[in-house]
C-alpha cells in the first residue's frame, strides 16, 4: 500500500530525512522507532503533506498512485491519516462541527453521499463510548481544554470515524499514563483490519507492548539502520539506541 | 468659524487613523437632519420627537450632555430632529426594539433606562447617508440595557458618538458589528459612575475593498468595585482598514476595579491594514487591569490540521476565520439578534474571500 | 603622565588659543559667550579642531534649526527654553580635585556603598586625585591596548572626527538625518561631546565597553554625539551611565546616539541612569530629548536596548530599531522606576521594513508615592515588511494608591503576514506577598526590593554582568519608603 524510496526531505533548507525507504502492506502494523531528532515527526509530516517538508530526492507510491503530487485533504479524502503528537486546539469550532464538516467533506472528495447530522452523530456516538469521550467534549470547542488524554482520545476516535486505509500514529503514546495507553491501544487494535495499514511511531517501548507490531525500523540520523520483529523493541530496551545504531553502522 | 474647519483631521491624536475632514471635504457633514425610525414601540416605553418645543423634565434633565468633541458638538447644534426614549421605573421590556436611523446630516437619541428597567435594542442604519449621530443612554440604579448596533457597508462618511453613563448596579452590553464605509467611526465613551455597575463590549468588523472601519472607546471607572470588558474582533481584507483604539480609565481611589480589553486582527488582504491602541490609565493601586491585542494571519498549524482530515484549504479557512469572530458574536445575549448578526457577518465574509 | 595632568596641560593650551577670537577669559569657567548663531557654531568646531567638511555639516544643521519650530507634546509641561540664554560650549571641568574621600560630601559616599560601588570607581566619581590612591592610567591603557590589538576603535568622538574622517563621514546622520527633529538637528550644529565606536569585521570586543573607562567625563555633557558601527560579523555592548546619582547643573539634554549594525553583526546598548530627582519634591527633574535610534542596516542584524532608569526623567524621543535587513531582530527592555513625585517616560519604537524581522519589547513600570509612569510604544509594519514577529509585555506595578501608570502601544500594521501580540498587565505588591516575606525574616525594604526584583527579572537578566548587580540594588533603593 506504501512504498517510499528513497526519500530525501529537507526542512527550511535543512536535510532531515537522507534517504529512508520502507515498504508497508496492507493489514500490516509497522513501528519506527528512534532517537529524538532522527526524523521521525518529518516522516509523519511529509506523509501528511505539510507545507515547509520538501522532497528533494526519492517517491513516496500510495496504492500505485504519487502521494506527494496530491494536496492534503486529497491524501485524507484517499485514507491518508495522521493522528497527531500534539493536536490543535480550535477555539470557537465545536468538536462535532468539526467532525461534521471533515467526514463529509472527505466523502463528497470521494463522489459519495453527505450524512446528515443524525447520521453523524449516531456515529460519533457509537464509537465515543468505547474511547471513553464525553457528550460535554463534542460539545466543546476543538481540544480546547483537553487534558493531553482527552486529546490522544479524539485523535483515536476521528480515526475510527473517518476509516483510513493508512493511519500514521504520530507519537500517539506521549504524555499518557497506562490508563489512557491502554484506552488508546484498545481503540487502536480495535480498527486493525487486512484492508487496512498502520505505522506507529514511537520513542520508547513501551507502546508495542499494547499495540504488537508486524515489523519494526529503527531510525536515526535520517535513515532506517535496522530492521527486523517484535522482538527488536525489546533488544532496543536493553542496548538503547546508540548501541544499535553503531551495531548497524 | 466654518464648522468644516473645526472637525478633525489625522492631525488630531484621538483622529490619527481617521481623517474625517479630508473624508468629508469642504462641505462637511452638512446642515441636513437625518432621521430615526421605529416601527413598533412598546407598551411601556415612551418616545419624543426632539424637534417637539417641549421637553418633558426626563428629557432636559439628560439630554445634550454629550459635546466633548467638535463632532459632537456639531450633531448637537444641528440636528434638528431625533427621538428620546424612556423605560420607567422597574418596567422589563421583552421584546427587542428595532430603531433605524436614516438619511443624510445630524441627528440625536436620547435613551433613559430608569431604575430596575430592562430593554434590548436593535439599532441599524441605511447604507446611504453621510451622517453624524448623537446618541445618549442613561441608565440607572440596576438597570440592564442589551444594545446590539448593526451598520451597514456603505461608501459614505458615518460616525456615531455613544455615550453610556452607567448608575450603581447597572449593566450595559453593547455589540458593534460593522462593514465598513469610506470612513466610519463608532466612539464609545462610557461612564462607569456607580459602585456595581458593568459594561461588557464586543464587537466585529468585517471589511473589504477600500472600507474603513474606527472603533474608539472611552471606559472611565470613576468610582471602585466597577467592571468591563472589550472584546474586539476584526477580519480585513482587500484595501480595507480597522482601527481600533480603547482607552480604560480607573480614577484615583476607584479600587476593586476589573477591567480587562481584548483586540484582535485578522489581515487577510495583501494591503489590508490593522492599527490598534489600547490605552490604560491606571491612577488606582488596588485594581485588576489586563489588556491584549494582537495581529496577525490565519494560524498554520490549524490549517494543516483541518486539511488532514479531509477539509479543503478554501473551507478551511472559511472554518477559522468565522471561529475567529465566534466568541465575540456569541457575547449577543438574544438569540434572535445574534442570528441576525451572524448572517449579516457571514455575508460580510463572502465578499472578503471573493 | 596622568590623564588628569593631560586635561590640565590641554586646558592651558587653550587657553593661549582664545585671544585669538578675542572672547573674555574667565579662569574658573571657560565658555563661548551665552547665545547662539554662527559665530557659536564655528567657535565650536575650531575649539575640537574639526577639518572643514564638519564645519559645514554643523553650519547646515544650525542654518536649518534656525527655520523649526520647537514641538509642542501634550504630556510634557516644561517652562519654555530660551535658546539665547545658555552657553553652548563650555571646556571639560577644571574642578580642583580633592584629595581624599574626606573631602567628599558623605551623603553621597552612602549612595555609593549601598550601590555596592568598588572604591577605586567612588574615587573617580567623587572627583578625588585618582593618582592619589590608584593608578587608574595603567587601567586605562590595558584597555586600550586590548582594544587596539583587536582592531576596535573606542574615542570622544571629537577624536574619530579628527583621526577617522572617514569612517565619521560615512556614517554620521546616516540614522538620525540632520533634519530629523528639532533636538536632533539642534545638536548636529552644536554637539561637542560623544563616543564613537568601530568593531571591524567579524570581530567580537573583547569587553565591555563603558563609559567608566573615559575618566575625562564624568559629567554628561548637555549636547551629546555618539556614533556606533558595527561592521560585517562583528559584536559590541556598550554601557551608558552609571547607577550613581547623577547631579547635573543642565535641566536641558539634547543628545543623538546612532548605531549602526550591518549584516550579522550586533550591538548592545545598555542605559543605568539613576537622574537625581534633587529633592522630594520633585523639582529639579531632567529633560531628556534624546533621539536614540538603531538601524539594523544588514541582514540577520540585531540591536537590542536596555534601560533601568530611576529618578525623574522626562524623555521626548524612544530607543528604537528600524528593521531594514531581511531576517533583522530589534529588543528593547526596561525597566522605569519613579518615586515620590517623579515623572517617567519611556518607550520605543520598532520599525519592521524587512522580511522576516523580530521585535521584542519588555517594559516594566513601577510607580510609587505620587509618581507617574508612561510606557508608549510603537510597533509599525509596512506593507513590503513580510512575516514581520512581534511580542510586547508591557506591565506596570503600582505601590500606593497615590500612584499612576499610563500604558499607550500604537499596533500599526500593514502587510497580512504580520504576527504581532501584545499584553498588558496592571498589579500592586500584595499584602499576602509582603507578609510572606516578613514573616521568614525580611525586612520591610528587603521584601518590596526582593518582589520588585523579580518583577524586574526578565530586563534585569539582560544587563551584562558587571552592571546588572548595581541595577538591583539600585532598583532597591529607589523604592525606599516606598511601603508602610
Amino acid at each position: 500500500m506504501l512504498d517510499i524510496k528513497n526519500l530525501h526531505v529537507a526542512v527550511n533548507g535543512k536535510e532531515i530525512l537522507k534517504g529512508l525507504s520502507l515498504r508497508v502492506d496492507a493489514g500490516q502494523v509497522h513501528a519506527i522507532m528512534g532517537p529524538n531528532g532522527s526524523g521521525k515527526s518529518t516522516l509523519s509530516y511529509v506523509l501528511a503533506g505539510r507545507s515547509g517538508y520538501d522532497i528533494t530526492e526519492g517517491s513516496i507510491t500510495y496504492n500505485g498512485e504519487d502521494l506527494a503530487a496530491l494536496p492534503p485533504e486529497e491524501r485524507a479524502a484517499k485514507g491518508v491519516f495522521l493522528a497527531m503528537q500534539y493536536p490543535v486546539e480550535i477555539p470557537g469550532v465545536t468538536t462535532m462541527m468539526f467532525l461534521k464538516s471533515a467526514l463529509n467533506a472527505q466523502r463528497r472528495s470521494r463522489g459519495e453521499s453527505e450524512m446528515d447530522a443524525i447520521g453523524v452523530l449516531k456515529s460519533v456516538r457509537a464509537k465515543a463510548a468505547t474511547l471513553n469521550v464525553s457528550e460535554e467534549m463534542l460539545k466543546r470547542a476543538l481540544n480546547v481544554g483537553f487534558s493531553g488524554g482527552e486529546k490522544k482520545r479524539l485523535e483515536i476516535l476521528q480515526m475510527a470515524l473517518f476509516e483510513p486505509k493508512l493511519a500514521i500514529l504520530d507519537e500517539t503514546d506521549s504524555g499518557l499514563d497506562i490508563d489512557a495507553l491502554r484506552l488508546v491501544a484498545e481503540g487502536v487494535n480495535g480498527l486493525r483490519s487486512p484492508s487496512r495499514a498502520m505505522l506507529v511511531i514511537t520513542h520508547y517501548q513501551r507502546l508495542l507492548d499494547y499495540i504488537v507490531p508486524d515489523r519494526i525500523h529503527v531510525l536515526a540520523k535520517g535513515r532506517i539502520v535496522a530492521e527486523g520483529g517484535k522482538e527488536l523493541a525489546l533488544e532496543l530496551e536493553a542496548k538503547g539506541y546508540e548501541q544499535i545504531v553503531k551495531d548497524a553502522a | 468659524m466654518n464648522p468644516a474647519l473645526a472637525l478633525p483631521n489625522r492631525r488630531v491624536e484621538e483622529w490619527k487613523y481617521s481623517d474625517l475632514a479630508r473624508a468629508l471635504g469642504d462641505a462637511g457633514f452638512g446642515d441636513a437632519s437625518a432621521g430615526v425610525q421605529m416601527r413598533v414601540l412598546p407598551a411601556c416605553v415612551e418616545a419624543i420627537e426632539l424637534d417637539q418645543p417641549v421637553r418633558p423634565l426626563w428629557v432636559s434633565a439628560h439630554y445634550g450632555k454629550l459635546k466633548t468633541n467638535a463632532v459632537s458638538a456639531l450633531s448637537l447644534a444641528k440636528a434638528a430632529s431625533g427621538l428620546a426614549l424612556r423605560v420607567p421605573k422597574g418596567q422589563v421590556v421583552a421584546a427587542p426594539l428595532r430603531l433605524t436611523v436614516t438619511g443624510e446630516g445630524h441627528t440625536r437619541l436620547l435613551l433613559v433606562l430608569e431604575e430596575g428597567a430592562s430593554l434590548t435594542l436593535l439599532e441599524e442604519g441605511d447604507a446611504a447617508g453621510t451622517r453624524n449621530a448623537g446618541f445618549e443612554i442613561v441608565l440607572g440604579a440596576n438597570a440592564e440595557l442589551h444594545h446590539v448596533r448593526l451598520a451597514p457597508v456603505s461608501v459614505a462618511v458615518q460616525v456615531e458618538e455613544i455615550s453610556v453613563r452607567l448608575a450603581g448596579d447597572a449593566r450595559y452590553y453593547g455589540h458593534f458589528a460593522n462593514f465598513g464605509a469610506k470612513l466610519s467611526r463608532t466612539e464609545l465613551a462610557i461612564a462607569l459612575e456607580g459602585e456595581g455597575s458593568e459594561a461588557h463590549l464586543s464587537g466585529v468588523s468585517v471589511l473589504s475593498g477600500n472600507a474603513h472601519a474606527d472603533v474608539t472607546t472611552y471606559v472611565t471607572h470613576a468610582v471602585g468595585h466597577t467592571q468591563s470588558t472589550q472584546l474586539f474582533k476584526k477580519v480585513v481584507g482587500g484595501h480595507g482598514q480597522a482601527v481600533y483604539q480603547g482607552k480604560v480609565t480607573v480614577a484615583k481611589g476607584a479600587d476593586g476595579a476589573d477591567s480587562r480589553q481584548t483586540a484582535k486582527a485578522l489581515l487577510l488582504g495583501e494591503r489590508a491594514e490593522a492599527d490598534l491602541k489600547p490605552e490604560l490609565e491606571i491612577l488606582a493601586d488596588d485594581v485588576k487591569c489586563a489588556h491584549g491585542a494582537a495581529v496577525g494571519d490565519l494560524d498554520a498549524d490549524s490549517l494543516f490540521y483541518l486539511r488532514t482530515r479531509g477539509i479543503s484549504e478554501q473551507e478551511a479557512r472559511h472554518l477559522l476565520i468565522h471561529a475567529f469572530l465566534e466568541d465575540a458574536l456569541s457575547d449577543i445575549a438574544h438569540n434572535e439578534l445574534r442570528e441576525t448578526v451572524r448572517g449579516a457577518v457571514s455575508r460580510a465574509l463572502n465578499e472578503v474571500a471573493a | 603622565m596622568s590623564s588628569a595632568a593631560q586635561q590640565t596641560k590641554q586646558q592651558v593650551a587653550e587657553l593661549g588659543d582664545k585671544y585669538k577670537y578675542g572672547f573674555v577669559t574667565d579662569i574658573e569657567m571657560e565658555r563661548a559667550p551665552k547665545g547662539l548663531n554662527e559665530d557659536t557654531v564655528r567657535y565650536i568646531s575650531a575649539k575640537k579642531g574639526e577639518p572643514e567638511w564638519m564645519l559645514e555639516w554643523r553650519l547646515g544643521a544650525f542654518r536649518r534649526w534656525q527655520t523649526m519650530k520647537e514641538p509642542k507634546w501634550a504630556r510634557v509641561h516644561y517652562p519654555p527654553i530660551d535658546y539665547q540664554d545658555a552657553y553652548y560650549y563650555a571646556a571639560p571641568k577644571n574642578t580642583p580635585l580633592k584629595q581624599s574621600l574626606d573631602e567628599v560630601d558623605p551623603k553621597l559616599l552612602e549612595t555609593y556603598n549601598k550601590l555596592g560601588i568598588p572604591l577605586s570607581e567612588q574615587m573617580a566619581l567623587a572627583g578625588v586625585a585618582v593618582d592619589a590612591v590608584f593608578d587608574s592610567v595603567s587601567v586605562a591603557t590595558t584597555f586600550k591596548e586590548k582594544l587596539n590589538e583587536a582592531g576596535v576603535i573606542f574615542c570622544p568622538i571629537s577624536e574619530a572626527i579628527r583621526d577617522y574622517p572617514d569612517l565619521v563621514k560615512k556614517y554620521l546622520g546616516t540614522v538620525v538625518p540632520v533634519t530629523d527633529n528639532f533636538f536632533a538637528t539642534l545638536n548636529s550644529a552644536v554637539f561637542s561631546d560623544g563616543t564613537f565606536v568601530y568593531v571591524p569585521k567579524g570581530v567580537r570586543c573583547p569587553m565591555e565597553l563603558s563609559t567608566y573607562f573615559r575618566i575625562n567625563a564624568s559629567e554628561t555633557g548637555q549636547f551629546e554625539r555618539t556614533l556606533i558601527v558595527a561592521d560585517e560579523g562583528s559584536y559590541v555592548s556598550y554601557l551608558e551611565g552609571c547607577t550613581a546619582p547623577k547631579r547635573d547643573e543642565n535641566q536641558l539634554h539634547a543628545a543623538v546616539v546612532e548605531l549602526i549594525a550591518l549584516d550579522n553583526a550586533e550591538i548592545k546598548y545598555s542605559t543605568v541612569q539613576n537622574w537625581y530627582p534633587g529633592d522630594e519634591e520633585g523639582k529639579g527633574g531632567i529633560y531628556n530629548f534624546v533621539t536614540k535610534r538603531g538601524d539594523c542596516r544588514g541582514d540577520r542584524s540585531k540591536i537590542s536596548w536596555t534601560q533601568v532608569e530611576t529618578g525623574s526623567a522626562i524623555t521626548w524621543k524612544y530607543p528604537s530599531c528600524i528593521l531594514r535587513g531581511d531576517d533583522s531582530v530589534g529588543e528593547f527592555y526596561s525597566i522605569a522606576i519613579a518615586n515620590h513625585f517623579q515623572q517617567a517616560d519611556t518607550g520605543t519604537k520598532m520599525i519592521h521594513l524587512g522580511k522576516n524581522t523580530r521585535s521584542r519589547i519588555i517594559s516594566k513600570g513601577i510607580s510609587a508615592g505620587r509618581a507617574q509612569n508612561t510606557y508608549r510604544g510603537l510597533v509599525s509594519v509596512h506593507g513590503k515588511a513580510a512575516n514581520a514577529r512581534n511580542f510586547t509585555q508591557c506591565d506596570s506595578l503600582l505601590i500606593g494608591g497615590e500612584c499612576g501608570a499610563h500604558t499607550v502601544p500604537y499596533i500599526e500594521s500593514r502587510n497580512s503576514s504580520t504576527r504581532i501580540e501584545h499584553e498588558a498587565t496592571i498589579s500592586k505588591i500584595a499584602e499576602d506577598q509582603l507578609f510572606y516575606c516578613l514573616q521568614r525574616g525580611l525586612g520591610q525594604e528587603e521584601a518590596v526590593a526582593l518582589i520588585v526584583n523579580g518583577f524586574c527579572k526578565e530586563v534585569l537578566q539582560q544587563l551584562p554582568m558587571e552592571f546588572a548587580v548595581e541595577a538591583q540594588k539600585l532598583v532597591g533603593i529607589s523604592l525606599e519608603g516606598s511601603v508602610g
